[in-house]
Parts: structure tokens; sequence; C-alpha cells
């Protein structure tokens, strides 16, 4: 499956392909590709994190990107806004386009690229700052030059918070619990209305409840913005994804294809031995 | 073992001897160190005060009416914190405050001639625009990013400089006619202007202010009787700082709390300033000092007033002013022999003596608190400036990493290196090849400077370390540019460990006396430095000169009287620091 996309020219005629095999909760006829990985590889000095994985990732879709640890699915995370930049032994070859350009590009501003490009972390990691300006501070680094308290309220509202902070937005970020700070730091990334949201595990340090709220979230997030995450629990990918990637060791995409054909008919052997939980 | 004896005697015996020693072993080391500086400490307050040759009854009567109160209120507010915070922060900043102000008024703004006209266009015509347009930037529409604090603060330092040399270049008369013709009539409509919305006075008031300025040049020689200074004084100053204390209450709360805020401190000022010429202390200065601190104090009164924490804490100033002067009347109505102080308010005030009755530590102490406040500002612009840039801004592998390791391991030395040789480095290079000449404030100040560096920076390189990466990536990942990152989340951050450091810097850097001596710099001065560039003493150096009189009242009394001065600026120091830095703490 993976090798089939390499050598397609036209992504549109591709995706729709591959969306007439697939039956989703959202319409697929209409997809454009947001993200799109050609033939990446990707270096920690001697040692290969990503071999040669190429995938493009439809618009306004939650794309899950499974597989055991250490087999490079945060690392393929980390190329699309370039944050792998900030790992000195990191090396990048391939290309990962985003709006129809390589971001690894020369003429790109990686600064640029991270402020279309929203991410929600493993762990949540609020600014030691007001709830206000934590939402805000997006805003506040580009120059905003709209009512930002409204921003802020709207993006609350978008990360499903505003109801349980509206009194408080003058509060530190650090005395909310676990979840809510992790659903601030969703709405910290949504604030400047980015174009893709990229999540890296962002309920594997939260209690259940907690990850069925992230959940619901994203699959609202889903209608205005491209959604990547990462996750380790299968269910939970199986839950809330239009499309799967799994990853297996040795930073290989073994198969990507619509999450309900991954969980019910895998191509492939090794991808259903990890889904039903008999490796990895 | 364990699993032999299990039936018989529970789960057996672990031996505990060694932790055990090793508790008490910790508890000795610190009991040893504590009892030893406690003794000291002794030992110099007795010298100091006189006490070993005061009568029981005396001591009897100040340890009833200050002694007593002071522990009966440690005991009190000890499981109240809150009560305690104000009861430091009002005894601390209200003592540094009056002291600094005092200090500031006599050391920088009597000695200073007046500015020449070029200079003063730069201050009150470019400093003020300049100021405005970094306000506006902060507002986001010019500058954009970043200028938010730093416009605050160089738009703030700007009008406050401006002030200042409005009152240095014109004399005080000129400033009178400008502020009466000039400033209030724009104030006047300004106010009016916003408070009716009315637009063409708010924008009258620009003009007419700066034709008020021009009038009052022109009729400074054609008018020809003035108000006494001191009644241009409250005229222009007291009074506008009275009402701006008085708005900010009436906008909290009530209109008559806000008229007594700005009321009773400016009534006492006046006073204040009147009666100041029987003391001996010149009448505007305690009519400055009083209104700048006093309204102040009552807008903080007031809110304490209001919140109602730690009220108490506030009686903890007053026990103490309170039973001193008790005591005092009661020493003097029942005729007890008061022992004679080495350390009295002379003793802060005079310049030093043959006789050691009249000796005293007033320009040492100005001369040091000079020092020291360029220090703080030269080593923590320095330091924090060294310590991002290693921290943040070098790479961690390859060549330059190994320079960067390099470099860092030479910091470390040299915070090793014994301060004579700061001293040598500060003789030949400031002293000598850059010219700012022997034994000068501004040498001291460098050389002091370069001598707690290497420790500013480790300590601040520490605080920037610890804050967690997480941050840093958040804002990364919010596609902030370096710069940004470091500014809005990293320094915020570290500033409370950073300010420890500096903090515990600038506390070696006053004591010191080995770098000075190298430098040239006097042990003993007859007046206070006028500029940066006069001869000037410090209090390690005058303590020093002092031990090595041949007159015991000097090695005993006076260095005694000297030592507990210099232990009482430096504590003030710190606690103002270390009140700054709970402050930022608390705030993030």
């Amino acid at each position: 499956m993976s090798n089939t996309e390499t050598d397609t020219e036209a992504n549109d005629s591709l995706i729709t392909t591959d969306v007439e095999t697939g039956s989703n909760e959202r319409s697929m006829t209409t997809d454009a590709t947001a993200v799109a990985a050609r033939d990446l590889n990707v270096f920690y000095g001697d040692e290969q994190a990503i071999d040669g994985v190429s995938m493009e990732i439809p618009e306004n879709r939650v794309t899950a990107l499974i597989g055991p640890s250490g087999c490079g699915k945060s690392t393929f995370l980390r190329c699309v806004n370039r944050m792998n930049d900030m790992i000195e032994v990191c090396r990048v070859e391939g290309d990962v386009e985003f709006g129809g350009k390589n971001v690894y590009d020369s003429d790109v501003d990686p600064v640029a690229l991270r402020r279309k490009i929203g991410m929600v972390f493993q762990k949540p990691n609020p600014f030691p700052k007001s709830i206000r300006d934590n939402v805000a501070y997006g805003l506040k680094i580009q120059g905003y030059d709209g009512d930002v308290d409204e921003r802020v309220e709207e993006s609350l509202k978008g990360a499903a918070l505003w109801d349980e902070v509206k009194d408080q937005l003058g509060s530190s970020g650090l005395e909310l619990s676990g979840g809510q700070q992790q659903r601030l730091c969703i709405a910290r990334a949504i604030a400047p209305d980015p174009e893709v949201i990229l999540m890296d595990e962002p309920t594997s340090a939260l209690d259940p409840v907690a990850a069925s709220k992230i959940e619901d979230l994203i699959d609202d997030l889903a209608e205005e913005y491209t959604v990547i995450i990462v996750t380790h629990n299968m269910q939970q990918a199986a839950r809330i994804s239009d499309r799967t990637a799994v990853f297996l060791t040795g930073g290989r995409l073994v198969e990507y294809d619509d999450t309900t054909k991954i969980f019910e008919d895998p191509e492939e052997q090794r991808v259903e031995d990890y889904i039903t939980g008999k490796f990895g | 073992m364990a699993t032999d004896n299990t039936n018989a005697g529970g789960f057996g015996e672990v031996s505990r001897v060694r932790g055990i020693a090793f508790e008490y072993l910790s508890l000795g080391a610190s009991v040893i160190g504590l009892v030893a500086l406690g003794v000291l400490l002794v030992y110099v307050t007795i010298d100091a005060f006189d006490l070993a040759n005061a009568s029981p009854e005396w001591l009897l009567t100040y340890f009833l009416t200050l002694v007593v109160p002071f522990l009966a209120f440690c005991l009190y507010s000890a499981s109240d914190p809150e009560v305690t915070r104000r009861a430091l922060s009002a005894l601390g900043g209200g003592l540094v405050a009056v002291a600094a102000l005092f200090t500031a008024i006599e050391t920088f703004v009597a000695p200073i001639p007046r500015l020449s006209w070029q200079l003063a266009y730069l201050f009150v015509v470019a400093m003020p625009v300049t100021a405005y347009l970094t306000y506006i930037g902060s507002r986001g529409r010019a500058g954009g990013v970043g200028f938010g604090l730093v416009g605050r603060l160089v738009g703030g330092a700007a009008i406050g400089l401006a002030v200042g040399t409005l009152f240095l270049v014109f004399d005080s008369l000129v400033w009178f006619l400008a502020y009466t013709l000039g400033v209030v009539p724009a104030a006047a409509l300004y106010a009016y202007g916003r408070r009716r919305s009315v637009n063409w006075a708010m924008t009258a008031a620009v003009p007419v202010g700066l034709v008020g300025l021009v009038a009052a040049v022109f009729l400074r020689g054609v008018i020809v009787t003035y108000p006494s200074d001191l009644i241009i004084y409250v005229w222009t100053l007291a009074i506008p700082v009275a009402i701006a204390g008085g708005l900010v209450v009436a906008d909290r709360g009530s209109r008559l709390a806000g008229a007594a805020t700005g009321g009773v401190p400016l009534a006492v000022a006046v006073a204040g300033g009147f009666l100041a010429g029987g003391f001996g202390v010149p009448g505007p200065t305690a009519l400055i000092v009083l209104v700048t601190v006093g309204v102040p104090t009552a807008v903080y009164l007031h809110r304490v007033i209001d919140e109602g924490d730690g009220l108490v804490g506030l009686a903890l100033p007053v026990l103490l002013v309170g039973g001193a002067l008790v005591g005092a009347l009661v020493v003097e109505a029942w005729g007890v022999p008061a022992p004679d102080p080495w350390l009295d308010a002379s003793f802060v005030t005079e310049a030093p003596s043959r006789t050691a009755e009249d000796a005293g530590l007033y320009p040492a102490i100005v001369g040091s608190v000079i020092i020291i406040a360029l220090v703080a500002v030269l080593s923590f612009v320095l330091g924090v400036g060294t310590s991002v840039f290693l921290e943040e801004y070098t790479p961690e592998s390859g060549i330059l990493g190994s320079l960067t390791r390099l470099i860092q391991v030479n910091i470390a030395n040299l915070a090793a290196i014994p301060s004579v040789v700061y001293g040598l480095l500060g003789l030949g290079l400031f002293a000598n090849l850059l010219g700012f000449g022997l034994g000068t404030a501004v040498t001291a100040s460098l050389t002091l400077s370069l001598l707690i560096l290497p420790i500013t920076i480790i300590s601040a390189q520490e605080a920037i370390r610890s804050v967690p990466d997480d941050l840093r990536r958040g804002s990364d990942a919010m596609g902030a540019t370096r710069w940004q990152t470091t500014k809005n989340v990293v320094l915020p951050e570290a500033f409370p460990g950073i300010l420890t450091g500096t903090i515990l810097a600038l506390g070696r850097a006053i004591g010191e006396t080995a770098p000075l001596i190298m430098i040239g710099a006097a042990t003993t001065v007859f007046s206070a430095p006028a500029s940066l560039f006069s001869r000037f003493s410090a209090m390690p150096m005058q303590i020093y000169a002092w031990a090595n009189f041949p007159q015991a009242e000097f090695r005993y009394g006076v260095v005694a009287a000297g030592v507990i001065t210099l232990l009482i600026i430096l504590i003030g120091m710190n606690g103002t620091a270390i009140l700054l830095r709970n402050r930022a703490e608390r705030g993030s």
C-alpha cells in the first residue's frame, strides 16, 4: 500500500481511488492533500529513524499514526513542522510537502512554517502565565492586531474549556487539572488559526475521563483543521481517526489506509499481529 | 538474616547507627556555625551601642519597652506567614525607601551643576519623543513584537529623566513658572477632555503646555518676586504626588479614603518641610522625601486595610518606633544615666574625624551605595546577557560546542581567582589604560563587577537551565523565534533564580576590600563623592582603616559601629532584593 503511492503524480486521483474502498463517517469525495511526504528518510547521527516513508495526508481529516515505541511516528510528526531542526544530530532527506511547498526547501523559514501548524505535546506544557496569556501567546508573538480577547474566547470555546475557565482567565494555567491543561494547550494551538494540528500522544498522560473529552474534541477539530495524531492506544486510533498509518520497527510505513480497513481487514499479517496485540 | 528469625522476633532489626551518627554530626556542625556567628554579632552589637557601660535600669527599661513587645510580636506572628510578610515589607520597604531617597537626593541631585542646553534638549525633547514612539510600538502598531516590557521600561525611564532634567536645567523659578503656566493648564484641559470626552480639549492640551513652557522662559527675567523654595516645591511636587495617590485610592473605593490618602501625607510633609530647618535638615529635601514616601505608604496602607490580610503585621514598625520613644521618655524622666552608643545619628550623617567621639561613616556609606548600585546594574546586565547567550544560542555539539564548554570551564575557574588579582586587573585596565583614574568610583564599580561576574553568570546559567525544555518546545512549536521564546518564556521563568544569584554575588561585592586597596581607593575621605569620577571611600575600607588606629576607642567602639552599619545596609539591600524575587515567584 505504502509503495503504490510513491509513483503517483496527481495527488487527487490517488486519494479518490483510496476513498472508494473506504467507508467512513465523513464524506471523502472532496479530499485535497494537506501534507505529503515523499521518500522521507530521517537519521539521528548514524541511526535511521524513518526509512523511505511516502504518504499523503488528507485535509480536514484525522489521520492517526500508530506503531510500537521507537518506530519513528513522533519523528515523522516533528518533520512536518520542522521541530526536528532543534535536535542537532538530526538529518532529514526527502520531501515533506505542505501547501504544495517542500518545507525543507532552503527558502522556507521554519518559524513562519510553525505559525501555520499547531502542535500539542504528550505532556501538557502550559506556560507559567495566566490562562488568557497562554491562549493569546501565539497571537502576541505573531503581532495579531485584531481583538485578542474575542479570539481567546473563541479558541477556549473551540477547545471545550470556556465554560470551565471563563471566570478565572487571569489565574495561572498551571492551576488547572491535567486534562484542562491539555485542552488549554489545544486552545493555545488553535488560537492563531493554523491549518494543521499535530498531536503527539495527547492523552497518554491523562486519566480516561479527561482522555475521552480530548477525543471528542479532536473529532470536532477535524471540521476545521487537519489533525495528525500519534497514539499508542489502538482503540483511540480506531475511534477517532479517518485514516491510519501503521509504522513498524525500523521507521518503515507498513500500511496506510482508511481506519476501518486497517482495523478490520489489514493487508499485512504484521499489521494484524500488531493491532491484535500479538507483538509490539 | 531476615529469613532466619521471621517467626521468632518479628522481622529482625536493621542497623541505623551510622544514620543517627550522621544526623547528629550534621546538627553539631550547623549549631557550631550558627553559634559562632551569633557570638560575633552579640559582641559587635555590645561594642557598637556601648551596652557594656549601660546601667541595669537603662537595660531593664529598654528590655521592657523594646525587646518584650518585639518578642511578643514574633511569637504572635510566627504562626501567620501573611502577618510576617506584611511586617517585613512594611519595615524593610519603609527603611530602604527613606534611606535610599535621602542618599539619592543628597548625592545625585544636590552636587550636579546645571546642564547645558544641548543636553537639556536631548532629555526634554528627544527622550520623551523616543519614549512615546516606543510606547506606541508596545501597543503593537509600529514595532510589532517584543516591546511590551522594554517599551514601558524605556518610556518610564525617559520620562523620569526628562522631568528630572527640567529640575536641573531650569532653576526652580523657571520650573515654577513653567509648571504654573504650562503643565497645570495642559493637565487640566486633558483631564476635562477625558472626562467629558471633548476631543478639542485633549488636542489643545499639548500646544497649551508648550506655549506655557516658552512663556515661562521669557517671563523668568520679567517677574521679580517669587514664593520661597519650599512653597514652590509644595505647589509643583507635593500637591501633584498627593493628588495622584488620592486618585489611585479613590479609583479603588471611596472618595473619602482617597482624600485622606492624599491629604494626610501632604499635611505631614508640609509640616515636616517647615519644621525641618529646626533640626538642621534642608526643608525642601525633607518635604520631597516625606511626600514621596508618605503617599505610597498611605496607598499601601489603604490596600492592606481594604484586604484585611495580615493587618497586624503593620504593628511592628509602630511597636519598634513607639518602644524606642517610650524607652527614651522613661529614661529621661527617671534620670537614669544612658550609655553613649558609638552608633548614633551623627555616626551615619557625619564625616570621619580624628577623635573617636566625632567619627562618622557618611562619605563611605554614600561611596558604597553608589558603587553597589552601579555594580548591580552592570553585573546583572552583563551576567544575564552572557548566560542567555551561552545557554540559548550556542550549539551543544561540534567544534563550537567544544569551544562553549571550554568557555564554561574557564568562567567557573574565574570565580575562583583571588580578588586581589581582580584589583590588579582593575588598576591596569580601568585606572591606567582606560584612564578612569586611581581610586574613582567608576573604576571601583567596574572592577567589582568583573569580580562577581563569574558568579552571576554561573548562577544565571543554572536558573536558565532549570527552565523545563517542554516550555521552550511549546513556544518554538507556536512559531516563536528564539528571541521571543527567550524573552517570553525562559527569562520570566528563570528570573527569580537569576535574582537569587545576583543578590548573593552583590553581598560579596559590598564587603570586598582587597580589590579596592589595589585600585587605590582612599581609606578615608571627608566628603561624599560628588561624581562618578571623584575619589571615594567604601565602608569596608573605612572600617579597615579604623581597625589600624592606635586608639582603643576606634578599634573597639567605632569599628563595631561601622560593622553594624555595614550589616544593616547589606541586610536592607538583600531584603529588598528577596522581596522583589518573591514577588516575581508569586507572579509566575
